[in-house]
Formats: structure tokens, C-alpha cells, sequence
């Protein structure tokens, strides 16, 4: 397979021809890709080894702006004739997409760097493990809790990723990069008289290596060993009874209704319209720039794609700019967007954030979500001390289902563990829960905010947008949470209803 | 791409398996696609792509291991780097639970000939006809046009050499009011986009937008409705793809009964419903024999080359079967039952389009689509979703405008005792799944007390 870190040869000899006939043929633009993705994996049920696998894909592809319009093609073939004809298909397209385009595509501009290089950090190379040391982990894992009597079955994986890239335009740019990610799950589930329940382990995917799954990051011992016990506890749990409740919301869980609140929210090509027919839109309008109160003056959310870690850092993104971290929401008034160079150009910003990303060389970039997380209190605060602030609530912690409609209003979300507070103190587990609110009121009613000890990095491998579809890789970072009178629905009852 | 042919590569990886064989599957595919949003179009491609996937078989101290890899192919040194990686997978894997001597699979005569090429003209059809369409001023339009063809090479050790092309055509076009108060969408899947009628299918939406501009309150609760055939199909496709004899077996399934037993037998719904995959299904027909590339609940890798058949998972209201592999039919002491690439949900009573089904509901709310559908909880298969671009007001049999949208909270495998009516089935796009699941043929249904639980403010 072409190797774009041992290689830089091949992938300049390629760009440079087709970048010469995009600019022949008088593109306004040319940005000339290749991407290779390396991914790997080991499912294990029941302590039986499920599926080991790998994938190893790379291809080049072309995209320009011709006539005001774009046009892309891309090739799983690495050859110079390749390239051509990627580009004259690109060309081709641009020249279609020309005669029924009535908005000029335009790009703001972003300073050339050249010739640079970019490696996400880190510890211990998690490709380079041996699948054989990967299943003797997950089987350790298994053995740990398969004894317990409560656990009536196991699922664990897990999964690892590479992108290496290259990036060349008309500008000059030639930027070789590559991010690494990991993941890994253990789902416990127990089958008693009266149906099944589970739990999972809590540890988000994070932008490290294969020292993650031994301990630097996440403190897997100790999660593991409380699965079975909190198993056996929330199979006994009374179920939750529908109505309002304080919650505080542990980082584990609220990463997801950030993401989806928040981090889709802020899309400036979703605002603009274009995801209409697929992703949606969102309520998070132009208009409301500057002046919308999206949630309690608590609220500081931010976009980057700089945070250690972080599953979507890069030192560039897929149209060469350069990585950035900037405000999205500020002591809870709506006060930025994420764009690409097309979109910035919609709304007069001078400069792009840096959004821009393709989950594959054969996928034209769009915009897609970078880091977007909740700043934590500056005081100190504990999630025990949010937890003493509730009379009547609850503590959820990690995620599970999730829905949210075409404009980030109306959400739905449950998660893996449910205490009840009574008078500030836990006082067991509840299971059942569904919390449901509308996206301004949720985040107006933010009451509590933890501080940086309370502060994790969570995110999803998985998040999907686009057509064709493509996934992209995120974090969100925020504290422990508390939020006043939030709508609890039973979720038996709502089968049964 | 290198001078091997597709069926070269195939034959080199299984001489390289040697003895201990496995199986090898190369995917060529060709694809184009259009996208337009705010009546001007925007993104576009087209792509090529190859890939070769191979599950070796080893055997270790206890049984047969397998692994997977798979990669892009340029030489015969990439063959046989996918080779040694699946090989030092499958060795390190151990013994595979659900190894299974591979059958000897069909031997197709045009093995060795070329991927499909693929026709894109389509494409230039849709461009020129959205041209005309976005000429009107009253809505703008959004939407999507993909045509890919693919071709997949098949071989096992045992014999088995399967080459199957698949052409899969996809549109949607969304309209929306200029102050984007209004918003309807119409869909098609198939397997040509010069099928496509962009002007009928914007009269559709057109038609909505139409119903749309009187609005009524209605608040949310328990709600008869009549959901479109799209709609039925989203909800019917997750029953499906939870329809897994080893996890109902096992307990863990909305399709489980007590003591390890399952509910096939039980009846699910009073209606003569059924709900099929038929590979020769006719104008939706899809492979028609097992190939996988790693193992689940319902799938394994040493089932390739075997046939799938019709298999109605629920049989005139009767839960019939459960999907599985070879290795967990066995486990669940059940027939083995693969299914196909498609669906079909027919109504024996089932009449007439989704308007006149609409219209016989006399009173109750017509949903479009369904969208973001999570499950939350599995024990009765409760999913979550919201309804979008339309959910109309029916009172004595006529559309007298349009509700908000909802947020669902309801059943596929519930409601299934609370259709009151069907109309004929019809081929359709699956608004929520059509990135993963086109081929579907559905009947519209009407479904008493359909539990809309919380208003939507969404366009």
C-alpha cells in the first residue's frame, strides 16, 4: 500500500499533473487529496473471539471550482493517468454543476504553508500491536467480570484508526498529516426473570495510543471492576417515575447532548441551508448571531481542532487552514460558527475556522464538526457539591440512545446509569430514564457548573452527515453539569402507554 | 489500477490461502452523485473504487480460526500483504465458534468478465430536469441524486466463484417555503435515476407545501395516523435488522420469550401482515446467496456461498422466524435462515394508495417521513424519532392542512396490534435508512393510539 509518510515522492508526482491541468483549464481553484485509513478491530462475545479484522484504504481525488462552481472526482488508483482523469472528471463535473448553479462558490482566503507536517502525539503505537496482545487485553477484561453471577453475557471491542493525508493546491501548499484514534467497550448484560438490562463501560474514544487501553487517560481497573456490582443494582432499581427533576449530568453523558445540541447547532452550512434535504437545518439562524441567549450566562461553549487528544485535531484541515480554537457561545449568547472557506465566504468572515474534512479521499469535503466543548467552572466545584445543591434529581452518567430533530430543538436521551438524589445525597440507582427538552430551555435551565477536576474529554467515533454519508470522528469536553426541571419519561412506560 | 483483472486477484489470494482456504471478495464500484440546496446545486462526484477482502482460515489447537483484512489492490505483493495480515488474524483470533466446513457454492460463467460499467446519464437527466424545476420562485429546492453500480467478485476454497453486479439509483427532493415555514420531500429509490420523474416528484412537494399553508395546533399524545410507505419501511427495517434468533435465544431481544425459548409462534398482530426479504424479489431482486465478511448474531463468514431463500420473519401476523447463520440456528435450535438485501411489508387486506388509505382513516394525521429513529429500549423494542416534512390533518376523509412535527416514542413490534388498516404495497426509498437500506416494497399503515409524545418547533 502507498505509504504517504515513507513515500512523499509519489504523492507530489501526482499532485503537480493534475494540479497543472486544473489550472490550465482555468480553475479558480484545485485541491488535490490523498488519503490513506488504516483501521483495525477485535469483537469478542462471551469471551470468543467474534471478528478480528483490519482495513487499509487509500485513494486520491481532485476537487476545483470552475465557473463558480465545484466539481470532484476521486480514484482508488494511484497512478499518474489516475490523477488525470480524476481531474478532467472534476472539471467535468464543475462545468455540469455550472449551468444549474445560481450562488458562485467563493473561497476566503487562508495564507499558504507551504511544505509542513503534522503527526497527532502519541505514547505507544497502537497499529503496531499485535492482534494477539489486543484479544489478551479484551479477554482479561471478560475474565474480570465473567464470574460475577448478575452477568449473563459480554460484549467487548475494541477499535483502532490511522488517517494519514496529503493536501496540495494552487497555492503552494503540500501538507502531509497523520491523526491517530482509539476505542474500546465492554457491555455487561444480565438476563433475569423479568427481561435483560446492561451497562458499559464509560470510556470515550480518544486521540491516543495503545497506552490508553493500559491506563494513561482512563482509569479502566477501577471501572471494571464496579460493572458487575452496579449491574446487579440497576437490574433490582425502582423504575423512574415521569415528571420534573434536577439533573446533573456527568461529562460521560453530556458530551452527547453537547454534540448534538450544540455541535450541529453551530453548523454554518446546516444554518445556511444545505443539509436540508439530509442532516437538517438548525434553529441557530444568521439573524441570531450576536444576540440569541442560547442558554444561562454559565454557558461557554468553544470550537477547536487543537485540544490534546482530541478527535478532531489537526494541524490543518482538508482545504489548508491551518488549526484554530474560537467562541461558539459566550456566557450563553450565540457568538460564532463553524465554517469552511466556502461557507465563511457566505457570511463575510475574512478567514476560515478550519472545518473543512472528508472521512475519505473518494468524499468531497465539507463542513464537519471540530472539538466543541463546555468551558468548566474556574471555581472548584465538585460534582459532589453540584450533587448537594438538589433536593429531588438526578445523576446520569454515561451515554446511551440519543435523538434530536431537523433544527437541534426538540432532543431525547438516556444513559447508562441513573442515581437518584434525595436531599443532596445519592440514594440508589433508578433505571428507565429518558430525559427530553428543548435545546434553549435545556441550556437555560444550566444551574451548576463543575470545575476542571470534574472536566472530561468525550466523543464519538461515528458522527455522520453528508450525501453520500460520511463519518467523522469528534470530542466534546465539558465539566459536570446541573440542570434545574427537566422532563423525565419512563421509557416502559412509554412503550406501554 | 494494476494489469490484474478482479478475477485474477481473487484466484491469486486463494492460491496464496492455499490448503487451509477462506474466503475472497472483491467490490468494484462506480459512482455519481448530484446535490443541491437553496435551488442551486452544490456538492458533487464521481468516484471509482476497488477493494479486495479476504477471511483466512487457519487452523489452531482447538478448531479453525479466521481474520479479515481487507485493502485496495495495485500488485500482487498488496494480495499477498492482505494474505499474511488475515492469516496472523485468524492465528491469533483461536478457535472460531461458528467455524463451518465451507459449502461448494454456485460456479458463474461470466466470473472472469469485467465490473458492470456503469451508465451515468442519469445524472445529466436529473441536472437538466432540476434546471426546470428551480426556474420556480414560490419554493426552494434541496436535494440528492446518487447512481452507483456495483460489481462483487466472490470466491471461497471450496469452488464457489459468484460474480454479481447491482445497479442502486437514489433521489430526494426536499421544498421548502422561502420563509422556511413549510417543508415536504419526495423520494425514490431504484436502480436508474433516467426513471425519475423530477417534475412529478416536485409536483409532490409542491402538493405539500400546498396542504401546508393552513396550520393547526394539535397536541401531542396518542394519535391515530397513517404512515407512508417510506415511514413503515424505516420502522419495519430495525425490526428486521433486530430480528436475531441467537439474541432472542439468548434472552436479549424483544423477540425473546422465558426460559431461552423465543416468541417465533407467537402471534404479533390480529392484521394478515407480513413482513419478507426475497432476494428474487422482482425489480428489487439482490444477491442471492450468502456472502459475509465477518460473523454477528445473524451472519458468519463460513456460511459464504450458501442460498438465501424467502423468509418471512413474521408470516400473516404470526412471528415465523428469526434471522441467523448456520452456527447460531444451531445454538438456537432453529431453522437456518439468512436473509436478503430487501424488504416487503404487504397487508393481505392491504388496498389502494397511501391518499386513499389516508382518506379511509376519516379522522387522524398522515406522517411523511420519520427521521433520526434511536432505540431506547431494546426489551420492547421502543424507538424514538421524529415525524418531518409533513404531517398532515385529516377530518372526515380530506387533508384540511397540516400539524407540527412530533417526537415518537412507540414500538415497530407494538404497534404491529394496532394497524386498522393498510393499503397495496409499493416500492419505496426509506427516508431514515436509505444510506444503508434502498430496496424496499411497502404498504402504507394506519395505526391506532401511534404514540406522539412531545411537540417538535422543526421545519
Amino acid at each position: 500500500m502507498t505509504d504517504l509518510v515513507n513515500n512523499p515522492d509519489l504523492p507530489t508526482g501526482l499532485s503537480d499533473a493534475a494540479l497543472a491541468i486544473a489550472r490550465q483549464a482555468g480553475a479558480e481553484v484545485a485541491h488535490f487529496r490523498i488519503a490513506r485509513h488504516d483501521s483495525r478491530g477485535v469483537s469478542l462475545r462471551d469471551g470468543n473471539v467474534e471478528n478480528v479484522a483490519s482495513d487499509s484504504t487509500c485513494a486520491l481525488s481532485v476537487r476545483v471550482v470552475l465557473n463558480g462552481a465545484w466539481g470532484f472526482a476521486g480514484s482508488a488508483d494511484l497512478t499518474p493517468q489516475a490523477a488525470l482523469d480524476a481531474t478532467n472528471r472534476a472539471l467535468a463535473m464543475a462545468r455540469l454543476s455550472a449551468q444549474v448553479s445560481s450562488d458562485r462558490v467563493e473561497l476566503v482566503d487562508e495564507p499558504s504553508h507551504g511544505e509542513v507536517s503534522w503527526q497527532m502525539p502519541v505514547e505507544v503505537d497502537a497499529m503496531a500491536i499485535p492482534d494477539s496482545q489486543v484479544i489478551e487485553l479484551l479477554t482479561d477484561w471478560n475474565a474480570r467480570i465473567a464470574g460475577a453471577e448478575v452477568v449473563s453475557h459480554i460484549d467487548a471491542h475494541a477499535a483502532m484508526g490511522r488517517d494519514s493525508t496529503y493536501f496540495a493546491d494552487l497555492n503552494g501548499n503540500q501538507i502531509t498529516q497523520s491523526r491517530d484514534r482509539i476505542s474500546a467497550q465492554l457491555n455487561a448484560i444480565h438476563v433475569g426473570e423479568s427481561g435483560f438490562d446492561d451497562i458499559r463501560t464509560c470510556a470515550p474514544p480518544a486521540g491516543r495510543g495503545w497506552e490508553y487501553l493500559t491506563g494513561t487517560g482512563w482509569d479502566w481497573e477501577t471501572e471494571l471492576n464496579e460493572l458487575p456490582e452496579l449491574l446487579a443494582e440497576k437490574s433490582k432499581a425502582p423504575s423512574v417515575e415521569p415528571g420534573q427533576w434536577d439533573l446533573v449530568i456527568d461529562p460521560t453523558n453530556l458530551w452527547l447532548t453537547i454534540h448534538e445540541s450544540i455541535g450541529h447547532a453551530t453548523e454554518l452550512d446546516r444554518a445556511l441551508g444545505y443539509e436540508a434535504n439530509y442532516a437538517g437545518t438548525s434553529f441557530a439562524t444568521i439573524d441570531k448571531l450576536g444576540n440569541f441567549k442560547y442558554g444561562s450566562e454559565l454557558m461557554n461553549v468553544v470550537g477547536d481542532r487543537t485540544a490534546e487528544h482530541g478527535l478532531s485535531t489537526v494541524g490543518y484541515d482538508d482545504e489548508g487552514v491551518a488549526a484554530q480554537e474560537w467562541d461558539l457561545v459566550t456566557n450563553g449568547i450565540l457568538t460564532g460558527y463553524q465554517v469552511d472557506r466556502s461557507t465563511a465566504s457566505r457570511i463575510g468572515l475574512s478567514r476560515s475556522n478550519g472545518c473543512a474534512f472528508a472521512d475519505s479521499a473518494l468524499h468531497t469535503p465539507i463542513q464537519r464538526m471540530p472539538n466543541v466543548s463546555l468551558r468548566a467552572n474556574s471555581a472548584n466545584v465538585t460534582t459532589q457539591d453540584l450533587i448537594a445543591d438538589v433536593e429531588k434529581g438526578i445523576y446520569i452518567v454515561g451515554d446511551k440512545s440519543w435523538s434530536i430533530d431537523m433544527q437541534r430543538y426538540n432532543f431525547q436521551f438516556t444513559g447508562q446509569k441513573f442515581f437518584e438524589i434525595r436531599e443532596g445525597k445519592i440514594v440508589g440507582q433508578l433505571r428507565d430514564v429518558v430525559y427530553q427538552s428543548k435545546t434553549p430551555d435545556f441550556w437555560g435551565s444550566l444551574a451548576g457548573l463543575g470545575g476542571a477536576s470534574t472536566y472530561l474529554l468525550g466523543g464519538a467515533l461515528n458522527c455522520g452527515k453528508g450525501q453520500p454519508g460520511q463519518v467523522a470522528p469528534v470530542s466534546h469536553g465539558c465539566p459536570s453539569a446541573l440542570f434545574r426541571n427537566i422532563n423525565i419519561l419512563n421509557g416502559r412506560m412509554e412503550a406501554n402507554a | 489500477m494494476s494489469d490484474l483483472t478482479i478475477a485474477q486477484s481473487v484466484e491469486i489470494a486463494l492460491d496464496l490461502l492455499g490448503a487451509n482456504g477462506g474466503v475472497v471478495v472483491s467490490e468494484s464500484n462506480f459512482s455519481a452523485n448530484l446535490r443541491w440546496a437553496n435551488s442551486s446545486l452544490t456538492t458533487n462526484g464521481s468516484t471509482q473504487d476497488n477493494t479486495l477482502s479476504i477471511a483466512a482460515f487457519v487452523p489452531v489447537d482447538d478448531g479453525i480460526g479466521c481474520g479479515i483484512a481487507s485493502g485496495q489492490v495495485r500488485s500482487v505483493a498488496d494480495i499477498e500483504m492482505l494474505v499474511s495480515t488475515s492469516t496472523a488474524s485468524a492465528i491469533a483470533g483461536g478457535a472460531s465458534e461458528d467455524a463451518s466446513d465451507l459449502v461448494a457454492g454456485p460456479v458463474h460463467a461470466n466470473f472472469s468478465e469485467a465490473p458492470q460499467a456503469a451508465d451515468f446519464s442519469g445524472i445529466e437527466h436529473i441536472a437538466k430536469s432540476l434546471g426546470v424545476v428551480m426556474q420556480d420562485t414560490s419554493a426552494q429546492y434541496f436535494g440528492y441524486a446518487e447512481h452507483s453500480v456495483d460489481t462483487m467478485y466472490v470466491g471461497t476454497s471450496s469452488g464457489t466463484r459468484m460474480r454479481f453486479a447491482q445497479a442502486t439509483s437514489r433521489f430526494e427532493l426536499c421544498a421548502k417555503s422561502p420563509e422556511r415555514d413549510r417543508s415536504a420531500w419526495s423520494g425514490q429509490g431504484g436502480t436508474s435515476l433516467n426513471d425519475v420523474d423530477v417534475l412529478a416528484h416536485a409536483k409532490n412537494v409542491s402538493q405539500g407545501l400546498a396542504h401546508q399553508l393552513t396550520k393547526i395546533e394539535l397536541e401531542p399524545g396518542h394519535h391515530k395516523v397513517t404512515l407512508s410507505s417510506s415511514a413503515v419501511a424505516d420502522l419495519m427495517i430495525y425490526l428486521m435488522w433486530t430480528a436475531s434468533a441467537r439474541e432472542a435465544a439468548q434472552g436479549r431481544s424483544v423477540f425473546s420469550a422465558s426460559n431461552g425459548a423465543t416468541r417465533i409462534g407467537e402471534k404479533l398482530s390480529d392484521r394478515l401482515i407480513s413482513i419478507s426479504s426475497d432476494p428474487a424479489m422482482s425489480g428489487l431482486e439482490t444477491i442471492d446467496h450468502v456472502v459475509n465478511l465477518g460473523s454477528s448474531s445473524m451472519s458468519s463468514t463460513f456460511d459464504t456461498g450458501l442460498p438465501i431463500g424467502r423468509t418471512s420473519i413474521l408470516d400473516k401476523g404470526v412471528l415465523k422466524a428469526l434471522a441467523s447463520s448456520r452456527f447460531s440456528a444451531g445454538e438456537a435450535k432453529l431453522p437456518f435462515t439468512p436473509l436478503a438485501d430487501n424488504i416487503e411489508v404487504i397487508d393481505q387486506d392491504g388496498h389502494g394508495s397511501l391518499e386513499e388509505l389516508a382518506a379511509r382513516m376519516i379522522d387522524g394525521l398522515l406522517i411523511t417521513c420519520l427521521w433520526y429513529i434511536r432505540e431506547v429500549d431494546p426489551q420492547s423494542l421502543l424507538l424514538t424519532g421524529l415525524t418531518r416534512d409533513g404531517v398532515y390533518v385529516v377530518r372526515e376523509g380530506k387533508i384540511i392542512g397540516a400539524a407540527s412535527n412530533f417526537r415518537f416514542n412507540d414500538s415497530p413490534v407494538g404497534l404491529l396490534n394496532r394497524i386498522v388498516d393498510a393499503g397495496e404495497a409499493i416500492d419505496c426509498l426509506p427516508r431514515e435508512w436509505a444510506d444503508w437500506f434502498t430496496r424496499s416494497r411497502v404498504a402504507p399503515l394506519t395505526i391506532e393510539d401511534f404514540n406522539l409524545s412531545t411537540k417538535s418547533e422543526a421545519i
